[in-house]
């Protein structure tokens, strides 16, 4: 393959940017969820 | 909280129903799209040929065109949000708005990136200042200021307000990034991919690239929906415990 | 609902006023908004000692390469400037490829080149298509752009 350097760092960019908003958004949403059923008087929430 | 119950009604029970039908769609929404780029950047890095000119350098345009196309149109996501926001000042539309920013910032990048990447071996240069390069890092710079923006005020709204106005003037831009390889003479090469008239590219190779771009664009609907329940769950915890120390001085 | 309506149309007007100040703007440094000139705009406006960057294609059998550098043409079809450069030339490189130099006019007309970058075209096709359309005369690479892709498979 020609060029694999730049293709190699081309597409560990394109998965790993998405992986990385994905899996800090998931973890963000999973700890709003625990802390929300800890609090919320009117029971857990979906 | 001593508004008037319709007011009350309104703010509350949007996002409730967007909790539960986003929860409901989000399972599918994160598979496909998981599917969808693999299947499209698999394609584009083992299975399509090498280009008669670029050799392999061309596996690159398979990330960087969707990346491309979502800065834009996510940009776009962002001034409808914004612009339902100011008009009809919907409380959801502010929620995603402020979730769209960093989303799009970060595909931006990617895409200035790899465009780089390709530039190097191709062009001879990282980067040059020609029109189409210019405006996109210019649509870099519009998101970086609505993420910054946003969350500069120490009231929410008045945040959201300032951000919205920036995100719909910056819409300007847009049909500059698109149309610049067309209007003036640019490094950049123009669209193989026309509204009109048939694609200058082989069918080998537009099949892994609609894929992929289908893929990405999955992706960002479903890393904007997370962020976005997220922030809906956070703002109800905020008010819960604020109505809580409201009701409950000695603590 | 009175104020929303107002407010969208605020907005409308706002949008109007905005997109046609960007337009004038765009449209008045239409000039400097390229990122170079053709060897006809040379032709009609060059001065020698004046740093530009220069556009267009290779032209065919102009090619010289020497020690460490090349001398080559650049035409976009009515002109011509000699463009000599001393450094490596990108992968892209080659007769009838696109190309844009930054240089500094010489008194003789020529262009003394401080860096070459190819421009790549729209065209993206696998290796055994671009010769098949090559054998069969269906694309001349040196008369114009491949004929679409709808009727690359019709080998």
């Amino acid at each position: 393959m020609t060029h694999l350097a730049f293709v190699a760092v081309a597409y560990a960019l394109g998965v790993g940017v998405p992986l990385a908003f994905a899996l800090t958004a998931w973890q963000r949403a999973a700890a709003a969820r625990r802390k929300l059923a800890a609090i919320d008087p009117r029971g857990q929430r979906p | 909280m001593s508004s008037s119950p319709n007011r009350s009604l309104h703010r509350f029970a949007n996002p409730g129903q967007f909790l539960r039908l986003s929860g409901a769609v989000l399972p599918y929404l994160a598979i496909g799209a998981a599917l969808l780029t693999a299947l499209g950047l698999g394609w584009g890095l083992f299975v399509s040929p090498a280009d008669y000119q670029q050799g392999d350098a061309v596996r690159i345009m398979y990330v960087h065109v969707p990346a491309a196309w979502l800065a834009t149109g996510g940009y776009t996501g962002l001034a409808v949000c914004s612009a339902m926001s100011l008009i009809w000042r919907h409380p959801l539309a502010d929620l995603a708005a402020a979730e769209i920013g960093p989303v799009g910032a970060g595909f931006t990048a990617l895409c200035l990136a790899t465009g780089s990447l390709w530039g190097k071996p191709m062009w001879g240069a990282w980067w040059v200042w020609d029109a189409r390069l210019t405006s996109v890092l210019v649509l870099f710079f519009l998101y970086i200021g609505h993420v910054a923006l946003v969350r500069a005020f120490d009231d929410p709204t008045r945040g959201y307000r300032a951000g919205a106005i920036l995100a719909l003037v910056g819409v300007v831009n847009l049909p500059i990034v698109k149309f610049s390889v067309d209007w003036w003479n640019t490094l950049h090469q123009p669209a193989s991919i026309k509204l009109t008239g048939a694609p200058t590219m082989a069918p080998e190779m537009l099949w892994p690239l609609a894929i992929a771009a289908l893929g990405y664009t999955l992706c960002f609907a479903t890393i904007v929906t997370m962020r976005t329940r997220a922030a809906v769950m956070e703002r109800r915890i905020r008010g819960l415990l604020m109505a809580r120390a409201a009701s409950d001085p000695g603590a | 609902m009175t104020r929303k309506r107002r407010r969208l149309y605020v907005l409308l007007a706002c949008a109007i006023g905005l997109g046609s100040a960007t337009a004038l703007t765009l449209t008045a440094f239409s000039d400097n908004l390229v990122f170079f000139v053709s060897p006809s705009d040379i032709a009609t406006k060059g001065a020698s000692g004046r740093t530009v960057r220069l556009g267009g294609l290779v032209e065919q059998g102009s090619v010289q390469r020497g020690n460490g550098g090349a001398t080559f043409k650049v035409t976009d079809g009515a002109s011509s400037v000699t463009v000599r450069y001393a450094g490596i030339l990108p992968d892209l490189f080659r007769e009838g490829q696109g190309v844009v130099t930054l240089g500094t006019l010489q008194s003789d007309g020529s262009l003394k080149a401080s860096e070459v970058l190819a421009k790549h075209d729209e065209t993206y096709m696998p290796k055994e298509v671009a010769e098949a359309l090559k054998k069969s005369g269906q694309w001349k690479p040196d008369s114009g752009p491949p004929p679409p892709s709808s009727t690359w498979n019709k080998r």
